[in-house]
């Protein structure tokens, strides 16, 4: 009873903290609900690329899109416009600013030999090996306390660096990124491991230099360069009326449900839907903490993971009906119906959190949200509707017996007819059943 | 064990009538599949289910008007378009005083931006929307037309697909590893069952009535099957108890029915207060969402009819091919 207590007590502090978040923090909101800017690139020519043909442009709409989800840019929207041109809209929580700076990057890293075979004062020729050819690039420090990127080649760049660095012992090998000379060092003997490392030159480079560096190299060189032409600020694409009328709608649909749950369970339906408030506080707490940029489909995922909460809790109720029915004692017959429950709630949940898991990690950007959302939803409803509602029951009912059958919604007459349970002597001992 | 679990008044053999449990679904689901096949031979975009501008790509067009445009008068705007038969438009208000393109500067801080699936050289398309833009913002002047590309292209829509199926694996991985492999078989063909419902759905209303979907179509979709397999879990969930202690006591259709029935209560009632929320959603929330609620509404009743009808009695029918093949081998 005192570890209920205690439990009972965590759970008021942690909902007290969470609605404190819930009022510092503000919401992040999308593209749909508040707006936020509109960015056009246009694809440029250049001395090998005389004309932009629509394959270059899909590979330039995939490369910009690659780049904004490595920046974390959620629920950005890339559109192809006219022959050569992007649209992109970026969420206003985002950073347009930032996503501004990244957005125009090519990103081309090469890497070039001499033109004299030794040090390149005559100029640099390519190599052949290229951005293309980079797996993973990652930010690290050299001995010397500098700040550095390092390379790790895919199959084929470790062939060609390898090959490379064969035949150019003794001579200098330069890495140009976007054009401009990183650094040139002189090869001392084959490296045939597939890592390379760029250094910044002499002074080295700043953090936030080779941070960009490697967030560009991971997300793709573009195919063709891209210049921003046209930035404006954009509005919702949903009217203001849509979203309250959508506010209202979810509100109506929420209160139904518990009302619902009141009428059809009692008292344990009452509990529930403290426990359904407990939950909407604590999801939106999370979604400010992660931060989740919410959309419209977000919030409709939320609305139904709600559905998810009840579903849990009317799972347990009926089970403790069952056990109610079949004769048994309160505290029993609550102890049995969550444990009974669990097993379906888990399993159920452990399916949803599968799907989502994968489709996070290979989902297109409104996938993502939508997985986000439930992932989160799924984790806290079973949290609330199992321990928060267990330890409420708990509290309310002591070890009493069942005086007042209508507050579980079954009749005196119902009692010791239905469902029999067949407990194992472990089970037995764990719901505390006498016999 | 008593009689009473397994013969209760109010009690519903779904075993004794799985036939008429199949036919039903394969006439819920037959029509559907005509309809998707039908679509993707007839539709230029050989998708099968009729897909909006977030598919498909269209038109941009951006006007600039004289005055402040707030965002109350987006939804209005929106059903005016709609009545002058422009379909799904996406409007957005641009402020553009921060225009860096020097060829294309313009002088007015508003712009209203009308998406639309239209070609982009449909002359009558184009004039309807200035019809309507031009009647409530008079001056209003086409500053900008050109095509715009998917936001969801084939490419992305592929990849998805492949992740989905991926997570379909993931399922059965899990249910074959805390059930058995056949419950996580079934459990996933009442899944497709499901997710093919209303696909073919949305195909027949895409040939009858003219309905697109849009990119939140698929976030539907994949609360469907969501959800549906939460219900079949839960009832596979009550099988595998009921074996566990039945087995000795009751034939496995028996015990199948005693699960479902066991069962019944929860189902109706997660469903019920899912659709009440929908139903609201649906009857109460803005106009762009209407769709995609619909579907929800439409997959999750056809999820709740597959995990009482059709996943538990195919199971029990697969169960007992499986018995009498046994039996066959033995004799």
């Amino acid at each position: 009873m005192k570890n209920k207590k205690i439990m009972f007590w965590m759970i008021i502090a942690l909902t007290i903290v969470a609605a404190l978040i819930i009022i510092k923090k503000p919401t992040k909101l999308g593209l749909d609900l508040v707006g936020g800017s509109r960015i056009v690139l246009e694809a440029q020519t250049t001395d090998t690329i005389a004309k932009i043909t629509p394959d270059m442009m899909s590979s330039l709409q995939f490369a910009i899109e690659n780049r904004v989800n490595a920046l974390g840019v959620a629920e950005t929207l890339v559109q192809q416009t006219g022959e050569k041109r992007l649209l992109v809209e970026i969420p206003n929580v985002s950073d347009p600013a930032k996503a501004k700076e990244f957005l125009g990057e090519t990103a081309e890293l090469e890497f070039k030999k001499p033109l004299d075979g030794k040090y390149g004062a005559t100029g640099w020729i390519s190599s052949g090996l290229t951005g293309k050819d980079v797996k993973k690039a990652l930010i690290s420090t050299n001995p010397g306390g500098q700040w550095v990127v390092s390379l790790e080649f895919n199959d084929k760049g470790t062939k060609k660096f390898g090959e490379l660095t064969s035949k150019m012992v003794g001579q200098s090998m330069a890495i140009f990124f976007n054009g401009e000379l990183q650094s040139a060092p002189t090869i001392q003997e084959p490296i045939l491991g597939g890592h390379a490392q760029i250094s910044g030159g002499d002074s080295g480079f700043a953090y936030e230099e080779a941070k960009k560096m490697v967030d560009l190299l991971n997300a793709g060189a573009l195919p063709v360069p891209a210049k921003i032409i046209e930035e404006s600020l954009v509005g919702p694409t949903l009217g203001a009326d849509s979203i309250a009328k959508s506010k209202t709608a979810g509100i109506i649909g929420i209160g139904l449900v518990m009302l619902f749950m009141l009428l059809y369970y009692r008292l344990p339906g009452f509990i529930a839907d403290i426990a359904l408030i407990i939950y909407s506080i604590l999801v939106f707490a999370v979604f400010k903490i992660v931060p989740v940029t919410l959309t419209l489909a977000g919030i409709a995922g939320f609305i139904l993971s709600i559905g998810m909460a009840v579903d849990a809790n009317i799972l347990i109720f009926e089970r403790t009906k069952e056990e109610l029915k079949a004769g048994r004692t309160l505290f029993t017959a609550i102890n049995a119906g969550f444990d009974r429950a669990f097993t379906s709630i888990f399993d159920s949940n452990m399916t949803t959190i599968i799907t989502c898991v994968i489709l996070y990690f290979l989902g297109t950007s409104i996938i993502k949200g939508f997985a986000l959302t439930l992932i989160i939803g799924v984790v806290i409803s079973m949290f609330t509707a199992i321990t928060v509602t267990k330890n409420f029951m708990h509290l309310l009912f002591g070890a009493g017996q069942l005086k007042h059958p209508g507050w579980f919604g079954i009749k005196q007459s119902e009692i010791g007819k239905a469902y029999e349970a067949t407990e194992t002597k472990k089970e037995k001992a764990k719901f505390g059943i006498l016999d | 064990m008593s009689e009473t679990v397994l013969h209760q008044h109010k009690w519903i053999d779904v075993v004794k009538y799985r036939w008429v449990w199949f036919g039903l679904s394969l006439l819920l689901i037959v029509p559907g599949i005509i309809a998707m096949v039908y679509s993707m031979i007839n539709y230029p975009t050989h998708y099968p289910v009729k897909v909006g501008i977030d598919f498909t790509g269209g038109t941009i067009s951006q006007y600039s008007v004289k005055k402040d445009v707030p965002n109350s008068e987006i939804g209005n705007l929106r059903t005016k378009l709609i009545n002058a038969g422009v379909e799904n438009p996406v409007i957005q208000v641009l402020r553009t005083n921060n225009t860096i393109s020097k060829a294309e500067k313009l002088n007015t801080a508003t712009v209203i931006s009308v998406k639309t699936a239209f070609k982009s050289n449909d002359k009558t398309a184009e004039q309807k929307i200035a019809n309507v833009i031009t009647a409530d913002y008079p001056g209003a002047e086409l500053v900008q037309v050109s095509s715009i590309g998917p936001s969801l292209g084939k490419e992305l829509f592929v990849n998805s697909l492949y992740a989905l199926g991926l997570a379909f694996l993931g399922i059965v991985v899990y249910l074959s590893f805390r059930f058995q492999l056949d419950y996580a078989v079934i459990a996933l063909i009442s899944l497709a069952h499901d997710a093919l419902f209303v696909l073919g759905f949305f195909s027949i209303l895409g040939i009858f009535f003219d309905v697109h979907i849009d990119a939140l179509f698929i976030t539907a979709v994949l609360t469907v099957v969501g959800f549906s397999n939460h219900d079949t879990i839960v009832v596979f969930d009550r099988i595998r108890e009921n074996s566990r202690f039945l087995a000795k006591k009751a034939t496995f259709p028996e015990i199948v029915n005693a699960s479902v029935n066991q069962t019944l209560a929860r189902s109706i009632n997660t469903s019920l207060t899912t659709l009440i929320t929908l139903g609201a959603l649906y009857l109460f929330g803005g106009e762009t969402t209407k769709e995609f609620v619909l579907a929800m509404i439409v997959g999750i009743a056809i999820g709740t009819y597959s995990s009482i009808f059709f996943a538990s009695t195919l199971l029990d029918w697969w169960r007992e091919k499986q018995e009498n093949k046994k039996r066959g081998a033995a004799a």
